[in-house]
């Protein structure tokens, strides 16, 4: 039973499910498209980088675009600077009429750490301009609030680098980002198992979105589908409200007696 | 493998010519055990010593634990998918004294160059084939081609490529630039072999035969504005695991120097046969396999590239194990794609294998062949 009856409001759109897909690193159209099928997402990102209409077998955007279900969000991946990162967004929305980006700007093609101070700047104007903005961020709670400010639909702090597993590594910036924010927080990058992903929305993350732990996955379609039952676990285990933790155990002869009743 | 005599033969006075960020002798003559390459396999901070470890005769019986490492790591890096480009031959005019290269100036081939109207018939083969990352060679700097040639054909190709790297004589950083302004993405340049007294061996006269210009090049084309740097080492021409510790340390001095810089390694190897040249330090399929599993552990994140000079088999096998880049459908004689390039080659390719033939196979093994992964839009 999922008595979750709250949607996911991204700009002006709604969306019903909490889980976000990458399209990179499959290693096929097909299993792609079945692993979006399987998780149940409606929203997907894809590299601009990987737009090729003049080769339909290596264009990543025009099977996305035929599934009815989703909706499409290119991101800027391979953009160095804010510049770079707006050029592509508009380029990206030309050809793929969708209105949402994902801002990420990672100028260290290695770590692929996101650049906060052009994500910024990127994710302002692409805001003014019209885009409904999600920026890849480092988990960093005063940048989270400033891109609030500039008028992104929600934001997306790390877990961990980049295709590293690395799980919630950044567990205790997120919940502070999570604590103040107005717009959806959205863990991005770094999951590697569906209880981190319900851990995630445990926290109180609005949704998550994953990429290299289905595409890497011996099955990505099962995992896909075992990713999309963790965001609902962790989503439902949120609503239930877990228990409080305490490591403080109640004393028998209570400490505060002598205070009389 | 042939590192297992690794040093015999080098005189360490001429060691100590080479920068300090560069020598790798501290890790050479070193002796491993088995527990130090099950240490090495599961390093968590690989390093030198990682990588001497992993090249050394001890690794030898660990090449399956080393693949699937190799492979788990390129699979999480880059998932499971094979980046491809083609080389285009520009011009065969060289005035480089390169003992085992076809195009030098002491070889009796016939010279050739592209006219731009011949580069842009090669162009549109290759875009035919599908293409979309292109890599544009010539020989040393000439009068037939020099900067001025290398400059418009950058322009030529960056009208219909998105991805324009070059492999051609080194320049000055300003140079660069001016490439890079006009679509030039990345330069792949090898220093052949670091080692300084096989170096001038090998490279007898011309620009090339200064060991630390050619070694400071990558670094001026970064600085100037391109954003990859493909480096390699020969492999055949010296002791490999000099060259492969020195190449490590050329990518890691890099990656703290030029912090925005993709860097990638590839893997030529000189067989016996190519040329008539004899190669000093043959290299095995066998050692080059661990050689690659060896240098994708150390370097998890770093781009690694086969090229058309290996064979079918080893391509296909070593495809996802630790290489994540590859040639495709080479040619590499000037005008070979759509020109009738029937001269002789600069090396002898393996591979002869088209697009369609290569992709297909890349599919049977459930890797995606990726044509295009980058945009002008980043230019």
């Amino acid at each position: 039973m999922n008595l979750d009856t709250k949607m996911l409001t991204l700009g002006d759109v709604e969306f019903k499910s909490r889980l976000i897909l990458g399209t990179g690193k499959f290693s096929d159209t097909e299993t792609m498209i079945r692993a979006i099928e399987a998780s149940g997402t409606e929203l997907v990102t894809v590299a601009l980088r990987r737009f090729n209409r003049e080769k339909p077998d290596d264009d990543l955007c025009a099977p996305l675009a035929r599934l009815k279900q989703i909706k499409l969000m290119p991101n800027t991946s391979g953009a160095m600077n804010a510049k770079e990162a707006v050029r592509a967004a508009q380029l990206g929305r030309e050809l793929s009429g969708s209105p949402f980006v994902k801002v990420e700007i990672h100028p260290n093609p290695h770590h692929l750490m996101p650049d906060a101070i052009e994500t910024y700047a990127a994710a302002k104007e692409l805001a003014a301009d019209g885009f409904i903005v999600l920026p890849y961020i480092p988990a960093d709670p005063v940048l989270a609030k400033k891109l609030e400010d500039a008028g992104c639909a929600a934001v997306m702090p790390l877990g961990a680098a980049i295709g590293s597993g690395g799980g919630l590594s950044t567990a205790e910036m997120i919940k502070l980002i999570i604590r103040d924010s107005n717009i959806p927080v959205i863990v991005d990058a770094g999951l590697r198992a569906p209880s981190e992903a319900a851990r995630a929305m445990e926290m109180g993350c609005d949704a998550v979105l994953v990429n290299s732990a289905v595409a890497a996955a011996a099955d990505p379609a099962g995992m896909a589908n075992a990713f999309a039952l963790g965001v609902q676990t962790g989503r439902a285990a949120r609503q239930a409200g877990l228990m409080p933790k305490s490591d403080v155990a109640v004393a028998s002869s209570p400490l505060t007696s002598f205070l009389g009743k | 493998m042939s590192c297992s005599h690794p040093t015999s033969h080098i005189p360490h006075s001429t060691i100590a010519s080479l920068p300090d960020w560069l020598d790798p002798e501290p890790w050479l003559n070193r002796t491993f055990s088995s527990a130090d390459i099950e240490r090495a396999l599961s390093a968590e901070s690989p390093d030198e010593k990682t990588l001497a470890a992993l090249l050394s005769p001890a690794a030898e019986e660990f090449l399956e634990p080393m693949a699937a490492r190799a492979q788990a790591l390129t699979r999480r890096h880059f998932g499971r998918t094979i980046q491809l480009y083609t080389p285009l031959y520009l011009s065969s005019y060289c005035l480089g004294g390169c003992a085992y290269c076809g195009f030098a100036s002491d070889r009796d081939t016939e010279r050739h160059k592209l006219s731009f109207e011949q580069v842009e018939i090669e162009l549109a083969a290759l875009k035919k084939m599908g293409l979309e990352e292109v890599l544009l060679l010539t020989g040393e700097r000439t009068p037939q081609a020099d900067f001025d040639y290398v400059l418009k054909c950058v322009e030529l190709a960056a009208n219909h490529f998105h991805k324009v790297t070059i492999e051609v004589f080194p320049m000055s950083e300003h140079e660069y630039g001016r490439l890079a302004e006009a679509g030039c993405t990345g330069v792949t340049l090898y220093q052949e072999t670091y080692h300084p007294d096989v170096y001038p061996e090998m490279h007898r006269w011309g620009p090339k035969s200064d060991l630390l210009d050619r070694l400071a090049a990558p670094g001026r084309a970064l600085a100037g504005g391109l954003r990859f740097a493909g480096l390699g080492t020969l492999l055949g021409l010296s002791d490999p695991l000099f060259d492969l510790l020195a190449l490590y340390r050329h990518v890691r001095h890099l990656q703290k120097t030029q912090w925005q810089a993709g860097l990638s390694v590839s893997f030529p190897r000189i067989q016996n046969e190519t040329g008539g040249f004899l190669a000093p330090h043959p290299v095995s399929e066998k050692q080059l396999a661990q050689i690659i599993f060896a240098v994708r552990i150390c370097l998890p994140d770093v781009p690694l590239v086969l090229s058309t000079r290996e064979s079918a088999a080893f391509r296909d096998g070593m495809a996802g194990l630790g290489i994540n880049k590859m040639s495709v459908a080479s040619k590499t004689t000037v005008g070979g794609y759509g020109n009738d390039g029937s001269d002789e080659g600069q090396f002898d390719v393996n591979d002869r294998r088209d697009v369609e033939t290569f992709c297909t196979l890349l599919r049977q093994k459930k890797l995606d062949p990726v044509f295009k992964n980058w945009d002008a839009a980043y230019r």
